[in-house]
Parts: C-alpha cells; sequence; structure tokens
C-alpha cells in the first residue's frame, strides 16, 4: 500500500496519452500498490473502471478532470470516482458497484446498463440516460442520482434499481424526463420531481407512499452531501412535487372491444344494407335446416305406395307421415336428398332453395 | 341398357373428381346437403350379391354419394363435403386428365367464364425473389418494432413540388397563399375494390365495419373503396364515409344514388377512385353475372337482372387528356376540389406513358395512380382475359417511380400498387417490397377474400365466384349461401389482420432502421435473380 | 461514428483551435483525415473578404489546368497563399502535389453584376473545375467563393497539422467561422470529396450519422439543381436540402428541420400551422433523412446552426463564452479549448431543437 496520490497528466505539447496507454499506466500503478489517482484527462475512455488489485486494498479512489466515455465502466464496488466538470457519454456504463460522482454534466446513456453501485450528477444527463439499468439480487440495488434532468428516451428498456431525477432549477420544462421516456421499461423505480410528458405507455405515475419518502429523505441526504449541495435538501422534501413510475405488469393487456360489439354499439343501427334488407345477422351451420338449405324436398303423392322408405332412411328422422302425406320438417330436414334417391316411386323431388334475402 | 357414347361427357373430363369410400359412409346425407354446386347426390346403385353360380345373380341395393356429371352441376374441388362429413368419406381430386374447359366450349359455343383468380402462374413471383437485405448493422442502429415509433402513413392526392405550393413567408411564418389539391394522409393499404354485388352485403359490410373499426378502435387510417357498386345511402350519410373511396367505373353503377344523397351528407369521402381497368382483365369490362344481381343491388345500381357488363372502356373519354380534362375535373368538382381523385388502371405496358402525362398535367388534379397487375382477383371473367392477359405488377410500378425520378416528381402523384399481394402468405412483405420499389402504398382486395374464408387457390380450387354459388358466403348474393358468412368474424379477422400487418411492417421498418414509410428504397432491396436485379435497379447478391 | 465541430468566435482564431478541439474526441477512424473550412476570414485574407477564394489540391498538371480555366474565364489573381509544407519523416499523411489557395478579382464582363450574377458566375465555374479535374484526375477543386478556405486530406489529423504547421498559431491564417472533422469516410473507399465539411454557395455542413434514405434523397436532389453532385458521402444530402430550403426555396431556416425531420402526422394535427406543415411533409418527403444524425451547419450570414433528428439522438453539446461559441461532438474538447467557461450555461440540444449562434452570439433555441 502506497500512500501517495498518483498524478497523471495526458497531454504534454501536442501529444496525447492514448486511451491503452492511460489504462495501462493506472493498471501498473495499481499493482505496484498504489490507490489513489489524480488524472488529468484528455477525452480518454473507461478511466476508473475494470481496475482491481489485491485484497489487501481497501478502496480505489480517482479524481478525474475532462474524461472521455465511459467513466467508471464496469468498476467493482469500493471504487470510488470523482469527476471534476462534465463527462461525456456512458458513465457508469455497466457499473457495478462503484460510487460515482460528477460534478457537471453527462453526456448521452449515462448509467447505462448500471446494475450496482451509485451514480452521482450534480448537473443534468444526457438522451437514454438510465437506459437498461438492471438488478441481481444477489447485490445491491444499483442508484442513479441526478440533480436536475435527463435528455430524452431516459430510462429505455430499464429492468430494475433506482433512478432519482431531482428536476432542480428545471421549473418551466416540459418534461425533466425529456419525451418518450421509459420505453420498454419492465423494472426498477424512478422518482421524478417536476413535469413528465408522454412517457411510454408500459408504466405507470403514482404518488409517492412511506416507504418512497423514507427511502428518498435518506437517500437524499447522501446525494446532496457528496455533490456539496446540502443547502437543497430542505427546497427537494416535499414530496408532493415528487412521482414515481413504476412498469405495468406485463401481463396487463390492453382490452379491445370486438367487432361484433363494435357492430352492435358503433356501427350504423340495422347495418348499412338496413334499407333493403332485414337481416339479423345469425350464422348458419353447415349442414343447415330450414332457409339454409341449399335444397329442400317436396313430396308429390301421385305414385306414393306409402312404403315408408324414404321415413326410415332420413338421416334426420325429418319425414313425417301424416294420414298417408308426407313431408319433411324445415326444423329437422338439411336437404341431403336422401329420400329422394331411396324413394321407389320417385315421389321426392330436391327443388332448389336458392332465394335472396328481402 | 344405358350405353356409352364417346362424345359424351365424362368423369375424366371433369376437372375435379370426387373420392368416397363406402365403407366409411354413414349415410348422414351432409356432404350432399351443403354442396352449393349440386355436385353430389345420394343415389341408389346396385350391389351384385356374390352366390356360388347355381343361382340367378341378385343384386343388393345400397345408398351412395356419386358425383354428378354435368356442365352445369360439376364440382369445383371446394371441399365443402370432406369438411363436414364426420368419418372423412368423401373429397374432391384433382384431375389431371380435365377436358372440362374445351367440352366447355365445343359444346356451348360460348367463352368459358370463371371467378377468382389466374389460374396460369407461368410467371413465377417475383416480389419472392426478394429480400430486405440491407439491415442496420453498425452502420445505424435498428429500431426496435415493438417499441419504437413508426408512421405508417402516405400521401394520398395530388402533391405539388414545394416550388410550387406558392408560399409566402409572413413574419417568418410560411403560409398557403392559394388553395391547393386536396391531400390525406392515410395507411398505406386500402382495402376493397369489390363490388356490392360481386361480394354479399355481409361481406361487403364486414369489410365497411372493420376499416371503421380500424379506424376508430385502432387508430389505424385504413381506407377502403367502395368498388363499382353503388354505396347505400346509410353509409353516405354515416360519418363512417370518410373511410370511403369511391369508385367510378365505365358502368358508373350506383352513382345515381351517390349524386342524390349528396346534399345530406355530412363528411367528405375519403377520396374518388376512377377505374379505368383491373388487372385480373385489364382490358375487359365489369362482369356481374345475372344470377348475382339480387333485387338489393338492381335497385342500388338501377338495373334489371341481367348479365351486368361495364363497357371495356369509359363511353366518351378518347384519350388521356381528355380523361384528365373531362374526368378528373368532374370528379374533383363533385366534391367542390376538397377529395383527392384517383385512377386506377390495369398494369399494361404503357403504365408509363399514361403516368408520365399524369405528372405532367398542367391542372394538378390527378391525386392518385393505381396499378393492378395481372394476379388480382375478380368476381367473374372470360377464362381468357384472367390466365392469358395481363402484366405483373413489381416491374411495371418500379417503371413507373423511376419515370418519376426521371422527371424529377417522385411523390407527386401517389403510386399505389396491387394485384396478387400476399399470394404467398405474408402481405407485409409483399407490401414492403413494393414501397421500397416506390409505391407510397399498396391495395388488395383478394387478401380480404382469403381473410374472410374464401377457399380458392390459384391453382384451380374453386374459382367459382362467378356462379353466384360461392360456398363460403363470400361471392354471393343466395340468401341461404350468405348466411353461412359470420359477418363479425370477416370484420374481427379482418381487423385481426391488418394489426398483424401493422406489426409486420414495422418488423421490417426496423431492421432498416426507419421510423417512416421507405417510399423508393430501393437500396433495402436484394435479389438472388440478376435479371430482377437488372429490370428492376436493385442489387443482385448470391 | 464521425466527430464534428464548429467554432464561431468574435475575434479570429487559427485553426489549430479545431485540431485541439477534435484532439480529445478521437475514436477509432477519427485518426483518418483532417478537413476543415474556414469562414469569415482574417489574417492575409482579410483584405478582399468580397473576393472568391479557391481552395483546391492538384497535381501540377491540374493546377495549370485550373489556372487556365480561370485565365479564360477573365479571373485575375490578387492574392496568393501556400501553406509552409513540414516535409518530416514518418508523418501520416497522403498529401497531394500542389495545395493552392488563391483569391481572385472577377472578370471585367461582371464588374457591374449583381450578387446573383456573380454567385451564378462562382457557381458554374466550380462545377466546370471539379469536371475538368475529375476528368484525368488532376486534382480535388473544394471551394470557390468569397471569404471561405477549404482543407482536406487524408491522414493522421495530428500529422497533418504538422504538415501543413497548422500547430503554431500564426496571424496569417485565422478565421472567426471554423468547422473541422477529423475523419475521412472509411465505409468505402476514402475519397477526398467525401469528407465533412461540405460547402455550397455559403452553406457549410458537418454531420455524424448513417443517412439511411440517402438513396430517396439523393435520387430526388438530383433533380433539383446543377450544383447538387458527387453524392461521395452521403451526409453531402444534408447540405443539398439546407441549400434547397433556404436558399433555393427562400424559406426561414426553420423550415430545415421540418423537411428534414417532419413531425409525425398525429403531432402536425394538433398545431396551428398543420396545413403548411403537412404540405411540405408531402411536397418534401424524398428529403426526409430518417437518421440517425447530428448536423452542424454554418450558413451565409456567417450564423451556426444545430440540428439532431427526431429518431435516435446523435450527442452534440455547445458551450460558450462571451468571445466563442463551440458546437462538437463531446464535452471533452470544449472542456480542453474553453476549460473556464461557465458549464451550466452548456447546452446539450434535444430531438426537437434548432439551435442558432448569431452573430453576436447569442445563441437561439428554435422548438419545432
Amino acid at each position: 500500500m502506497k500512500n501517495e496520490t498518483v498524478k497523471i497528466q495526458t497531454l504534454t505539447d501536442n501529444k496525447r496519452m492514448s486511451t491503452q496507454e492511460l489504462l495501462q499506466l493506472i493498471n501498473s500503478k495499481i499493482d505496484e500498490g498504489y490507490t489513489d489517482f489524480d488524472i488529468e484527462a484528455c477525452g480518454q475512455h473507461n478511466i476508473g473502471g475494470s481496475s482491481w488489485a489485491c485484497d489487501k486494498i481497501s478502496s480505489l479512489n480517482f479524481k478525474i478532470t475532462n474524461p472521455g466515455q465511459r467513466v467508471g465502466a464496469m468498476a467493482l464496488p469500493h471504487t470510488n470516482i470523482y469527476v471534476e466538470g462534465s463527462a461525456p457519454a456512458d458513465v457508469g456504463w455497466l457499473n457495478s458497484g462503484a460510487t460515482i460522482v460528477v460534478n457537471g454534466d453527462c453526456g448521452d446513456t449515462a448509467a447505462h446498463c448500471a446494475a450496482g453501485g451509485k451514480i452521482y450528477v450534480s448537473g443534468r444527463v444526457g438522451t437514454r440516460s438510465g437506459a437498461l439499468m438492471k438488478h441481481d439480487p444477489k447485490f445491491e440495488l444499483p442508484e442513479f442520482w441526478v440533480l436536475k434532468n435527463t435528455g430524452s428516451f431516459s430510462f429505455e428498456f430499464m429492468g430494475g434499481g433506482i433512478g432519482v431525477i431531482c428536476g432542480w432549477d428545471c421549473e418551466g420544462y416540459e418534461s425533466v424526463l425529456g419525451s418518450r421516456s421509459c420505453v420498454g421499461m419492465v423494472g426498477g423505480t424512478i422518482y421524478v420531481r417536476g413535469n413528465i410528458l408522454n412517457v411510454a405507455d408500459c408504466v405507470k405515475i403514482e404518488n409517492l407512499d412511506d416507504n418512497d419518502i423514507e427511502f428518498l429523505k435518506n437517500g437524499l441526504k447522501d446525494f446532496l452531501n457528496k455533490i456539496n449541495h446540502n443547502d437543497l435538501y430542505d427546497k427537494l422534501i416535499n414530496f408532493e412535487e415528487w412521482k414515481k413510475i413504476i412498469p405495468l405488469p406485463s401481463n396487463v393487456k390492453e382490452k379491445r372491444i370486438t367487432a361484433s360489439e363494435f357492430r352492435k354499439n358503433n356501427w350504423i343501427e340495422g347495418g348499412i344494407f338496413g334499407d333493403f334488407i332485414h337481416d339479423d345477422f345469425k350464422v348458419f351451420p353447415m349442414p343447415a335446416v330450414g332457409e339454409g338449405r341449399v335444397r329442400i324436398p317436396k313430396w308429390n303423392s301421385e305414385n306414393c305406395i306409402d312404403c315408408k322408405v324414404c321415413l326410415n332412411n332420413c338421416p334426420n328422422s325429418a319425414i313425417v307421415e301424416n294420414n298417408k302425406l308426407y313431408s319433411a320438417c324445415d326444423d329437422k330436414c338439411i336437404g341431403c336428398g336422401i329420400c329422394a334417391a331411396v324413394c321407389p316411386k320417385k315421389c321426392w323431388e330436391m327443388i332448389s332453395n336458392r332465394c335472396e334475402i328481402s | 341398357m344405358d350405353a356409352v357414347k364417346i362424345n359424351q361427357l365424362h368423369l375424366d373430363d371433369l376437372p375435379w373428381i370426387i373420392e368416397y369410400d363406402e365403407s366409411k359412409c354413414i349415410q348422414c346425407g351432409k356432404c350432399s346437403a351443403v354442396c352449393s354446386f349440386g355436385a353430389i347426390k345420394p343415389v341408389i346403385e346396385n350391389r351384385r350379391i356374390h352366390s356360388n353360380g347355381l343361382q340367378k345373380p341378385s343384386f343388393n341395393k345400397v345408398l351412395v354419394i356419386k358425383q354428378q356429371i354435368s356442365l352445369e352441376n360439376y364440382c369445383r374441388g371446394c371441399g365443402m363435403c370432406s369438411r363436414v362429413c364426420p368419418n372423412g368419406a368423401i373429397k374432391a381430386v384433382r384431375n389431371f386428365n380435365d377436358k372440362y374447359s374445351v367440352r366447355y366450349r365445343a359444346a356451348k359455343a360460348d367463352s368459358f367464364k370463371k371467378g377468382g383468380r389466374s389460374n396460369l402462374n407461368t410467371e413465377g413471383r417475383t416480389l419472392d425473389k426478394i429480400k430486405v437485405g440491407r439491415i442496420s448493422q453498425m452502420t445505424d442502429p435498428s429500431l426496435d418494432a415493438a417499441r419504437h415509433q413508426f408512421e405508417l402513413r402516405t400521401p394520398f392526392g395530388r402533391i405539388l413540388s414545394a416550388d410550387k405550393l406558392n408560399l409566402h413567408n409572413e413574419n417568418g411564418e410560411m403560409k398557403l397563399s392559394n388553395q391547393l389539391p386536396p391531400n390525406r394522409w392515410i395507411y398505406p393499404v386500402i382495402m376493397g375494390d369489390m363490388s356490392i354485388g360481386a361480394v354479399s352485403w355481409r361481406m361487403w359490410e364486414a369489410m365497411a365495419i372493420a376499416t371503421a373499426y380500424l379506424n376508430e378502435v385502432m387508430g389505424l387510417p385504413v381506407r377502403m373503396c367502395t368498388g363499382e357498386g353503388g354505396i347505400p345511402v346509410r353509409l353516405l350519410k354515416s360519418k363512417y364515409v370518410k373511410y370511403m373511396i369511391l369508385q367510378i367505373a365505365s358502368g358508373h353503377f350506383g352513382w345515381n344514388r351517390i349524386i342524390q344523397a349528396m346534399p345530406d351528407m355530412t363528411e367528405d369521402p375519403a377520396g374518388i377512385l376512377i377505374k379505368i381497368g383491373q388487372g385480373a382483365k385489364p382490358g375487359d369490362g365489369g362482369l356481374l353475372m345475372a344470377s348475382k344481381v339480387a333485387k338489393y343491388v338492381q335497385e342500388i345500381r338501377g338495373v334489371p337482372r341481367a348479365d351486368l357488363l361495364s363497357p371495356p372502356t369509359h363511353q366518351g373519354l378518347y384519350s388521356i387528356e381528355e380523361s384528365v380534362q373531362k374526368m378528373f375535373l368532374s370528379m374533383n368538382a363533385a366534391f367542390n376540389f376538397k377529395v383527392p381523385v384517383a385512377i386506377k388502371v390495369a398494369a399494361s405496358v404503357t403504365s408509363v406513358s399514361v403516368y408520365n402525362n399524369l405528372l405532367r398535367d398542367p391542372y394538378n388534379i390527378v391525386g392518385g395512380f393505381f396499378i393492378d397487375g395481372l394476379a388480382a382477383g375478380t368476381g367473374a371473367a372470360h377464362e381468357i382475359s384472367l390466365n392469358h392477359t395481363g402484366h405483373p405488377i413489381t416491374s411495371k410500378l418500379r417503371d413507373c417511380y423511376l419515370a418519376a425520378v426521371h422527371q424529377g416528381r417522385q411523390g407527386e402523384i401517389p403510386l399505389f400498387a396491387g394485384g396478387g399481394l400476399g399470394q404467398t402468405g405474408s402481405f407485409a412483405a409483399d407490401a414492403f417490397k413494393l414501397i421500397c420499389l416506390g409505391a407510397n402504398g399498396v391495395f388488395t382486395g383478394r387478401m380480404l377474400l382469403e381473410i374472410a374464408g374464401c377457399i380458392g387457390n390459384d391453382t384451380g380450387k374453386c374459382n367459382a365466384c362467378n356462379s353466384g354459388l360461392c360456398p363460403a358466403g363470400i361471392a354471393t348474393q343466395d340468401l341461404c349461401l350468405t348466411k353461412r358468412l359470420d359477418i363479425d368474424a370477416v370484420a374481427q379477422n379482418i381487423v385481426n389482420y391488418f394489426i398483424a400487418t401493422d406489426i409486420e411492417l414495422k418488423k421490417l421498418m426496423g431492421p432498416v432502421g426507419n421510423s417512416t414509410l421507405p417510399i423508393g428504397r430501393s437500396d433495402a432491396l436484394i435479389t438472388v435473380d440478376k435479371h430482377v436485379a437488372n429490370r428492376l435497379d436493385i442489387q443482385y447478391v448470391c | 461514428m464521425c466527430r464534428i465541430g464548429a467554432i464561431k468566435s468574435k475575434k479570429y482564431l487559427h485553426p489549430s483551435i479545431a485540431l485541439k478541439l477534435m484532439r480529445s474526441q478521437q475514436k477509432g477512424h477519427d485518426n483518418s483525415g483532417f478537413a476543415f473550412v474556414m469562414q469569415d476570414l482574417g489574417g492575409i485574407f482579410a483584405a478582399h473578404k468580397d473576393l472568391p477564394t479557391l481552395s483546391m489540391a492538384a497535381t501540377v498538371e491540374g493546377t495549370r489546368k485550373a489556372e487556365d480555366i480561370l485565365h479564360n474565364l477573365g479571373f485575375t489573381r490578387v492574392l496568393q497563399w501556400t501553406p509552409e509544407i513540414n516535409h518530416q519523416k514518418g508523418l501520416k499523411i497522403e498529401p497531394m502535389p500542389n495545395y493552392i489557395f488563391e483569391t481572385f478579382q472577377y472578370p471585367k464582363s461582371h464588374k457591374y453584376a449583381t450578387q446573383e450574377e456573380k454567385e451564378e458566375l462562382l457557381v458554374d465555374t466550380a462545377l466546370l473545375l471539379r469536371k475538368e479535374l475529375d476528368e484525368d484526375n488532376s486534382g480535388f477543386m473544394y471551394s470557390f467563393w468569397p471569404d471561405v478556405l477549404t482543407l482536406k486530406e487524408i491522414g493522421s489529423p495530428k500529422d497533418i497539422g504538422t504538415y501543413f504547421g497548422l500547430w503554431d498559431e500564426n496571424e496569417e491564417l485565422c478565421a472567426k467561422v471554423i468547422t473541422a472533422q477529423c475523419r475521412q469516410n472509411t465505409n468505402y473507399d476514402i475519397v477526398r470529396y467525401a469528407a465533412h465539411p461540405f460547402f455550397l454557395e455559403g452553406y457549410t455542413i458537418l454531420a455524424n450519422g448513417e443517412n439511411t434514405f440517402f438513396e430517396k434523397n439523393r435520387d430526388y436532389q438530383q433533380s433539383l439543381y446543377k450544383a447538387y453532385i458527387g453524392f461521395e458521402s452521403d451526409s453531402q444530402c444534408f447540405l443539398y436540402t439546407l441549400h434547397y430550403v433556404n436558399k433555393i426555396l427562400n424559406w426561414p431556416l426553420k423550415y430545415y428541420k421540418h423537411t428534414i425531420t417532419p413531425l409525425p402526422y398525429e403531432e402536425i394535427e394538433k398545431r396551428e400551422d398543420k396545413d403548411v406543415l403537412l404540405r411540405i411533409k408531402a411536397s418534401l418527403s424524398h428529403l426526409e433523412i430518417n437518421g440517425p444524425n447530428t448536423i452542424l451547419g454554418v450558413l451565409p450570414d456567417g450564423k451556426l446552426m444545430c440540428v439532431c433528428d427526431s429518431k435516435k439522438l446523435r450527442p452534440v453539446v455547445v458551450g460558450r463564452t462571451d468571445e466563442t461559441v463551440i458546437m462538437t461532438s463531446e464535452v471533452t474538447g470544449i472542456n480542453d479549448v474553453l476549460p473556464d467557461r461557465d458549464t451550466s450555461l452548456d447546452i446539450y440540444p434535444n430531438e426537437k431543437e434548432t439551435i442558432i449562434v448569431n452573430d453576436d452570439l447569442t445563441v437561439e433555441r428554435w422548438m419545432q
């Protein structure tokens, strides 16, 4: 363990240290036992991320100016990163436990895929921030605290963890979450203070309950302390101004009316052909009886010998005899023509039942 | 003794042969009861009882189902019999020795007519040789079809180029200076274009209900074309007429009632479509066989029961210029120049000339160009037209689009393509490819028939729409057949199919990274066929 | 993704600021080239702000060809500036034999010509020069316009800077508006013309992201105006549309955004100006870009502009002091060159905004 802070300047004359050179330098210093770094960066990526050493070290501490993208990416617990000034995209990408403080603004996709640790931002965060945050139940909840607001499409596809957008200094904004936020959000909680406009329809917006307030009261203290804004505590704890956004359960499916209901309730009464046609809109089965038959049997008495072959062969027992007069019951006969086929005297004739509706 | 003569019609001449298994039959009579063609009947047949040869032979009488050998009551292969048979004892089987069309012509001295679609598919489907091949992979992000916002709307109506909009600047705000041709922003799939008469009242009303539902419940601005058979006054006077594109064809059927209803209409229709021709039978007029001219059809159309022929051309229109002058002007005037007026032509070698001319029309009154390809459907046509005339849609649509590009006027007259879309299952894929090739949208009638439960196909199954005996209740006016059709189920199925299509269109827009319709984005398409690549000017791949 | 930057200042700045601005933003391909356009020139060009300056890189043959063409048209040279080349070994650069930065007096025939006539002559001349140079591949004509200087080269930006001596500030070469990018288009064969910024008649554009409607845009633009040519990069479409909407149609600048990223129908329907917006959306539907892009631009009056696409936002930041405003892809670049600014004034434009930087460096934010 070495106590002194490693100071790194990444720009000498017009020569800029590459990301690879810088990260390898940091790692070699960690191997040597250094734990504290003060880095004057020039846009190098991944500073403070994916670095860890042996068990002897209790924490790694980075103070960084002008980092490039993905500061604190893939950072592990017991890593503390402090960025003085603004940082570009992907702050805390895949954060797995570090505490990252940005004393300034973050570019787009801050806290992207963060699944652990805490990210504290004293300014704004860009578009798609909080996207795909998630929570592995074996680890601590990831938290993402922003003093001001986010850009559009924030918290897309969020799967877990907590986002807190304090809406400070955002009076008059249409939405402190930008536009079209929470698209595809399936898990986690977002606390928001300020206006919210057109969030995705897969989430619901609720008032805070006692647990939420308790969480925010404690969390805000830590957060404001980290960003040196304890003065704002009293101004942010009017919880009437806060809302929480949580995803709707995935099994809630929007119920639409059926086309049948639409016809009965919304459509032109009596149907558009109602001036010509009186249709009850009942559906004939196949085969059908009554007027649904394509053909109907007609009995002719002349040659009948009363043999009852027709009556006996009718598959639907539709034929009745009354005083040696035969007929087919409309409500049983399907018009199959078997009577006409089996009659030895050709007494049954199948005639077309085709007709138009009136 | 019944002798057989060689010139007599024989079972083997017919296109379909009924295969009947006596041993499975329980003589329930359902098959013969449902056959709308009367192609099968129960009859008594003799069966010789096997004897030892010492007695005279004796015969048993058995009841069997037998196919009719007739030029009229012949089996169309619709398969209703096998649908209702509880034991699978009966089915229609295609006869590869079929000589029906020869026998028909030889016996009747008349042209052979049928409905449905062409059954002589010699072209293969170009659209199936095309794939969406320009997928966003790192050069730009794909969109998530389920979650991102997509806009599936296309303009309908004459679009003026920006320099002709004649906008003027009022304190930094551009304002319209004069009345411009009407524009509507509609869903890129237009349904219908099938007349009252060609389809049953239930089918037609189901389409209208589905259209209204898609608009009012789903928020999809789908428009339905009425076809040329008039429109019920109840619909004309309702608010739903705003979703309807009224068609006028050479027969002008039903326009009397439309005109009479105009003073009472509270909404303008979505548009007017002047039908010059249709893809299934180009150069042929409309045809509604007398059997389908039901009483209400007679009333709406203002004609007696007879075979109704719309002439092959509009009487009084002799040239493109005149058509534009007279017909478009009249139809525009009908609704005070507030309703887009479009034209539908059968795809033809000459389609590009027509389109070029319309683009150059100085009055800017042509609001859409509908091109109908040869795989479209029809209620009735001469077989010779249906199978042997026409032009595939894909290259024709492309030609028209590229002609517009050549003039620097793409999009000015929106292009809509139709004709056999969805033939191989996925309507959305066909629609998307045509849009990439330059279509603003597509239209379909035949897909709706399929959705409604049509049991016909492209290889001769059923295809009896002209007969008035549609066993599915779609293309008939008979009460007993029409009432087989469940109006609510049809409306629901159309609604569902459109919702599915909407999802699938987005599933294609997402991967190419577009949130709006990729009209003319042919760089998204590839083909494994060099000729197709060359002809359509898209990338050949292998 | 391309990193882009635009600088506007009240004082004349040396192009080294562009190199410094882009340095910290370097990504994978950002070392493939360096290109900048300087406008509102100071230094030795300050005396001839109303006369056209030719920016060109060419072979000896190409140089002679261009000079002959200009001579034959009646242009007379009033100023020539040649960068002092540092021939240090090992520099990653693929230099051209000659770099020509020359200012010309208009031909006598145009002595009393109107502004429009002069501009027409410059456009036609530029097109002719380009055509002639293309014919035998003897050079690249980048700009021929008053008060504009363009350089595009292939190689490492740092080394290109060294080669042309651009790291060392001097008062000869400076401007109040500088736009720059540290990358060539690496998607296809590397072509100098494909490098941002693109310039046409006072309009300059830089953009990042793929233009997914490139083919649609190009097909439509080709017939709109004679100078819409090249299309070596899909981003040239953004320039041509800006020029078309603002210059040829003479519509106010805010309609640029309505053209390239029209609002969805449902949103337009709710607006008072819906009639006009729907017409524009329909008439110019082939100029829609459908993103994802961020576009930085310079207008003929020297204003800076920034718009983002409404679909998938590409990041861009605006940082400012009283003297200088910078728009660039990442805040790191601004941190390097304007370290002492008030960062709470930084702007992260959203997908519906057009940002305008006026001549007095006031910043306007217009919502679409």
